[in-house]
């Protein structure tokens, strides 16, 4: 009995550690391995020159209109993701269902085909395109939506709307209704319930949906690549990155390597912070308790 | 009348949760919204309170209609079933939430909420998070919470039901005592008669949608005057066929018929009994032992009812012949119920 007993041990660790080594060498080898060639081919050519490819001007510019697509996407999903919660989990109405599967649409759609949309929306055989030269010729001004700046962020903006209210609807769902109608009964108002009651439960779930959201905004390449056709007008770190690998000399493939060691420094860290936020609510939670 | 419905209707896509319903209930009051699940009872509470519109019919708050009042305005406290207490903030803060609300000055508030905490036995724990607490501490704080803005009306949605068996006895009474403290008008919803009898001034009987019978303990159980009551309250067993129990053979327009056990006297053969000539012979069938008395299921021909016999008496055996004799019955007839004495009581008592 105990001779069968100490097999049965050994062999369960045998296959905890096959197990464990799979993993590893499965994320080292898919994950690991190329992320760390980026960096290492990125300095190829030397720091000064890691330096000189980061500090092109269409480098530069790409990195302004990454950030502001980024930022604006962010700030527009992070208001919207919080309506869209909230009517979801806390009101009944017809067609409820079908709203909160409409949010999933960028999930399961190519973003080249929302790219593609937006330019049959917005483009100059589109329906609005007349709307925006009627609003263009009575104001005096010259917006341009698609192969423009502001098409690029519509696009960013749609290929991340549905993480932030994706982090939050399961967090109300379970928390329920009680809480608010407790509190609106003892004379609160919808603001106050929001900022004292619902805010405290979402709190970390909304960072976790906004952090979620600013990487893939970052990271976007499908959508923005069909609305921008300018570099260093409209190009995007990806396509800024996409346009030097392509170009094909040793030097602007370097140069797309340290652009793209870029964007890996920007994943990681956005990581560290999760992390960061993470390990914070652990322990305060365990403090609570 | 303090608060007052009247001919409400309320409805969820076809679902009628309350059917043209009308009370009154006095001020001071503590009263027991009493039916099964899903007889509308707390959609009746939620609507008092605000939280769910009537689609016709008026609320009365002591003589104001309060319809168009959103729940915010209604000054009344609420406990719920779940306590929902904000799981976010102290003890403390819980309390003080609705006198926060009304800007009443910080140490008018530190003092009436320390007061308040005191007064429901938490003294001490005021700085603890709702996780940390039993499920009793909890409802005391629910408690303290719905009374510290002194609210007119105090409503409690099923407030014993997440509690266990020994602290729910404990909290009945408690409760009891603090409602008759303060002198608040109170209505509780709950599904078990023994506690709407043990803790209610007057009891709310509902089913699907509509009001049974309002009235005092007494009154309901005594006197159930709808069909439902009569087979809902006590514990009635319905007899299938009245006519094998030979002393009640003239009714007429019977639907049902139901007997309580304290209407049943079940004598061993050996047994005096007064009334021996008009009992039937019944089988015991099961016996359980309920520590006070024992309970014991009786077959009498067709019919299989429930019985009771003190433990002071004689014990009798499962299988065992014995003398039954119905002192009364209810009858139900379309939506009434009424109470039959067995015919050989008045013969008797005429004799004598």
């Amino acid at each position: 009995m105990e001779i069968f007993d100490q097999k049965e041990a050994r062999s369960r660790k045998i296959t905890k550690y096959i197990l464990i080594g799979l993993s590893v060498l499965f994320i080292a080898v898919m994950l690991i391995l190329p992320l760390a060639s980026v960096i290492v081919n990125s300095l190829r050519e030397g720091v000064d020159y890691y330096f000189k490819a980061l500090s092109t001007d269409y480098v530069t510019s790409a990195l302004v209109v990454t950030f502001i697509a980024t930022v604006i996407a962010v700030a527009v999903n992070t208001v919207f993701g919080l309506v869209a919660s909230w009517v979801i989990t806390k009101f009944d109405f017809k067609g409820k269902n079908v709203l909160s599967t409409l949010i999933d649409i960028p999930f399961s759609i190519s973003p080249v085909i929302a790219g593609l949309a937006f330019i049959m929306t917005f483009g100059r055989l589109g329906w609005a395109s007349e709307i925006i030269d009627s609003i263009n010729s009575a104001l005096g001004t010259d917006i341009q939506i698609v192969f423009a700046i502001p098409g690029v962020v519509l696009a960013t903006i749609f290929v991340t709307f549905p993480f932030v209210s994706r982090e939050i609807v399961p967090v109300l769902n379970t928390v329920g209704k009680d809480e608010e109608e407790a509190a609106s009964i003892l004379g609160a108002g919808g603001f106050k319930i929001f900022r004292k009651i619902t805010f405290p439960h979402i709190k970390w779930a909304l960072v976790y949906g906004i952090i979620l959201c600013t990487a893939r905004a970052l990271g976007e390449f499908g959508a923005v690549h069909a609305l921008s056709k300018t570099r260093g007008g409209t190009f995007t770190l990806p396509l800024e990155i996409d346009a030097l690998y392509m170009s094909g000399s040793a030097d602007s493939i370097t140069a797309a390597f340290a652009v793209s060691s870029l964007l890996v420094l920007i994943a990681v860290a956005v990581l560290i912070v999760r992390n960061v936020f993470e390990f914070r609510t652990k322990s305060k939670n365990r403090k609570g308790k | 009348m303090y608060v007052e419905l009247k001919h409400i209707n309320k409805n969820y896509g076809n679902f009628q949760a309350s059917k043209d319903v009308s009370f009154g209930i006095e001020q001071g009051k503590l009263v027991a919204l009493l039916g099964p699940s899903g007889s509308g009872k707390t959609t009746i509470l939620r609507m008092i309170a605000g939280l769910e519109h009537p689609n016709s019919g008026e609320i009365l708050i002591d003589g104001k209609v309060v319809n168009d009042i959103p729940a915010t305005k209604r000054g009344i406290g609420f406990v719920f079933q779940s306590y929902a207490l904000f799981r976010y903030m102290t003890v403390f803060d819980n309390v003080a939430f609705g006198l926060e609300i009304q800007k009443v000055p910080k140490d008018e508030i530190k003092k009436r909420v320390l007061e308040l905490i005191e007064l429901v036995g938490l003294k001490g724990m005021e700085k603890r998070y709702p996780n940390q607490l039993s499920g009793g501490q909890r409802q005391r704080v629910a408690f303290a919470r719905a009374l510290a803005p002194n609210p007119s009306i105090l409503l409690l949605d099923e407030p014993f039901a997440a509690i266990d068996a020994k602290v729910r006895q404990e909290l009945r009474s408690w409760l009891k005592n603090m409602i008759e403290k303060l002198g608040v008008t109170s209505i509780f919803v709950t599904h078990d008669q023994d506690e709407a009898i043990e803790v209610a001034d007057e009891i709310i009987i509902t089913n699907k949608g509509r009001v049974e019978q309002k009235g005092t303990p007494i009154e309901v159980y005594q006197n159930p005057k709808t069909a439902f009551t009569a087979s809902f309250f006590g514990q009635p067993s319905e007899l299938v066929d009245y006519k094998q129990f030979n002393t009640f053979k003239d009714l007429k327009n019977v639907d049902k018929v139901f007997v309580r056990p304290e209407f049943v006297k079940v004598t061993k053969k050996s047994e005096q009994q007064f009334y021996k000539t008009s009992a039937v012979e019944g089988v015991i069938e099961q016996i359980f032992f309920r520590g006070n008395t024992l309970e014991l299921v009786v077959r009498v021909g067709d019919n299989v009812f429930t019985a009771r016999r003190g433990l002071d008496e004689e014990l009798v055996e499962i299988g065992e012949k014995v003398d039954i004799f119905l002192y009364r019955i209810f009858v139900t007839s379309g939506d009434e119920a009424h109470l039959v004495q067995n015919q050989s009581i008045r013969e008797e008592s005429l004799v004598i």
